[in-house]
């Protein structure tokens, strides 16, 4: 399947978006006191800002790579159970655990993706869904980790370097940690889409062959940007440990899955803040709006098949997809048609490998 | 338990697997389609037989007919939404929209049937004899039964008639099949159809042996890859006998190893065939592989 780049999408929405530095600091001092002023919600404001984290690890695979990594929240729960573990049973400040859970997510990142170093498309999947089966099992079973009744008891945040106090008690002083993590990870994916790396990345999701024929090394890229997404999720499992001061084998559940996947695809991909308002909106369902576990669970579960089935120019990984891409294919059907424009043929779409 | 005993065992948990990957198989086979809801569509049917059982008293071959008409709807009712994303065959989609199903199913069984444990009681499970020292019941033969008959019927269909044919030019080149005067809408609408069917057949007559939960599916998904994977993607009886393989394998490694990772190693016999034999997985000309 050779997806064809449909341009419209993307040209209207990125440049909506292109964060102005100045426009961007101005957001981020604003989003700061954002959930005092709604009224004390800085738990949701946190878990919104940490599960976009680990959103993102799973963005530049998903949107990158056109690969579906089912193994991200592998490396997420990796980098939570490390640092819980470090906390509760080393007595490890949080300085420490940070790049424990970096290293930890790391070091699985690595050893699945050189077993899934030649694999594509759902076979990689597969695989990676089964790496999070067989992760499930081990964290329920092993009493290393605490089996199935994890790890609780997790001390606070506490980032105090000498006289500097930087610590957090509760969610209140804990959101402007999560928000500054938030923003690394924003300015990280930005710069990943905008280096070398990041166009070979797309070079080898759009056109392999093209690719390989221009000196690229297919599976070196591959790897490279496979190992870059992990620590985003295992940082976001880090600052979720202090969050929840609890870290279970709950982590692994499709929940996660399907939330993080949910939130890369809802509002469109290669959408800088796509997977942030996509894990607003789910969050901000579950916590606001919710009609109890089920009803949230097919919510979910309908948004993700909404996104990629039902909505319009949803292509497979050129075009935006998602709620955005639906808006502008809405725009495009309103706007007048010039002659030339024709839409192409849905079916023109794929064409077939010799 | 004793060698016999867990070779006996291995057998029978065998034709089980065989029996749940089928339709994965045919799916893979025939249309070059996935379906990651496999797993939950196993937990819905498991639970529309036990409501059928028990919620409304029928007869347990009604029930498993009941089970199986409803895979029959929700396989359609997938391959409505996904027809688009199938024609493009845009696996990519097709695998995270399958997922979403999958979670959706999980929610409405949660909202339907309640979050409590429910057992599946036949009247086949009553009836138990002893084979070479192993206590073996009724029902774990009927699932052999059924297992073997599914396959033969399969062969049959697929590889000699010519229904078969046309699926397998489906399968080869959509475009050409419909230019040919197929009509590939109806074929892959049948073919999801049979998946939720086969998997509602598989549940009906396997889940007595496990209680029901809202949460079983996840491991099926894996089985039914590394049986899928095993038997050389779309094989019918390569499926039959890596279901074998695969179930003899857990069983001997659950009862003299250990029975809470019989599930891992399961992946990691996966994971050695995949490094060891990695043209085995060649999906057609489409090809899984980079």
């Amino acid at each position: 399947m050779r997806p064809g780049m449909s341009g419209a999408p993307r040209l209207l929405l990125p440049r909506l978006f292109l964060p102005r530095l100045f426009l961007a600091v101005a957001g981020a001092l604003l989003l700061l006191p954002l959930p005092g002023w709604i009224g004390g919600v800085h738990g949701a404001f946190a878990v919104i800002a940490i599960l976009a984290v680990a959103a993102y690890g799973l963005d530049i695979v998903v949107s990158d790579l056109g690969e579906v990594s089912l193994a991200h929240t592998v490396f997420f729960a990796a980098g939570a159970y490390a640092t819980g573990l470090l906390a509760t049973r080393a007595g490890a400040g949080s300085w420490v655990t940070l790049p424990a859970a970096l290293l930890a997510g790391l070091a699985i990142a690595l050893l699945l993706g050189l077993i899934t170093l030649s694999l594509r498309e759902f076979v990689f999947s597969l695989v990676t869904y089964a790496a999070s089966v067989v992760a499930a099992a081990v964290a329920h079973n092993w009493n290393v980790l605490g089996g199935s009744d994890g790890v609780s008891g997790i001390p606070t945040l506490d980032l105090s370097i000498g006289p500097l106090r930087l610590a957090a008690r509760n969610d209140a002083e804990l959101w402007p940690f999560a928000l500054a993590l938030l923003l690394v990870t924003l300015y990280a994916v930005r710069q990943f889409r905008r280096s070398r790396l990041g166009a070979m990345a797309m070079m080898v999701h759009l056109n392999p062959r093209l690719a390989t024929m221009s000196g690229i090394d297919v599976r070196r890229v591959r790897l490279r940007v496979f190992l870059l997404s992990a620590p985003f999720s295992a940082a976001a499992g880090w600052l979720y440990a202090y969050q929840r001061a609890y870290v279970g084998p709950d982590l692994f559940e499709t929940y996660f899955l399907v939330l993080m996947l949910t939130a890369v695809v809802l509002v469109g991909r290669r959408l800088l803040l796509g997977p942030l308002l996509g894990t607003a909106l789910i969050i901000g369902q579950e916590r606001f709006l919710s009609f109890g576990g089920d009803i949230n669970a097919i919510l979910l579960g309908g948004a993700l098949i909404l996104s990629l089935a039902v909505l319009p120019s949803g292509g497979t990984s050129g075009g935006t997809g998602g709620l955005a891409g639906g808006l502008a294919g809405l725009l495009e059907r309103l706007r007048p048609r010039a002659p030339d424009a024709a839409a192409p043929p849905a079916e023109g779409r794929s064409v077939p490998q010799p | 338990m004793n060698l016999v005993q867990q070779l006996i065992n291995g057998l029978i948990i065998g034709h089980a697997y065989a029996l749940i990957a089928i339709g994965w198989t045919v799916l893979l086979g025939v249309a070059r389609l996935v379906n990651f809801g496999h797993g939950q569509m196993y937990m819905l049917a498991a639970f529309v037989t036990w409501w059928g059982v028990a919620g409304l008293g029928l007869p347990y071959p009604l029930a498993i007919l009941l089970a199986m008409a409803g895979g029959v709807l929700l396989g359609l009712v997938m391959q409505l939404t996904m027809l688009r994303l199938t024609f493009a065959q845009d696996l990519v989609s097709i695998m995270i929209v399958t997922l979403g199903f999958g979670h959706v199913m999980r929610g409405l069984a949660g909202l339907l049937f309640g979050g409590n444990p429910q057992v599946l009681e036949t009247p086949l499970s009553w009836i138990d004899f002893e084979i070479a020292g192993a206590w073996v019941t009724a029902q774990d033969l009927l699932i052999v039964v059924a297992a073997i008959a599914v396959f033969l019927l399969l062969r049959l269909v697929l590889e000699r008639g010519a229904l078969g044919r046309t699926a397998r030019m489906v399968a080869e080149d959509p475009k050409l099949a419909q230019l040919g005067g197929i009509d590939v809408r109806r074929v892959y609408l049948a073919v999801f159809a049979f998946e939720g069917a086969a998997v509602a057949l598989a549940a009906a007559l396997v889940a007595p042996r496990t209680p029901i939960l809202t949460s079983i599916g996840f491991e099926e998904v894996i089985i039914t890859f590394v049986v899928v994977v095993l038997g050389g993607i779309g094989s019918i009886g390569g499926s039959y006998l890596a279901g074998i393989g695969l179930g003899l394998f857990t069983a001997l490694f659950g009862g003299f190893v250990s029975p809470a990772y019989a599930t891992s190693a399961a992946f990691g016999v996966l994971i050695l065939v995949l490094v060891l034999r990695p043209g085995g997985l060649a999906l057609g000309a489409k090809g899984g592989r980079a």
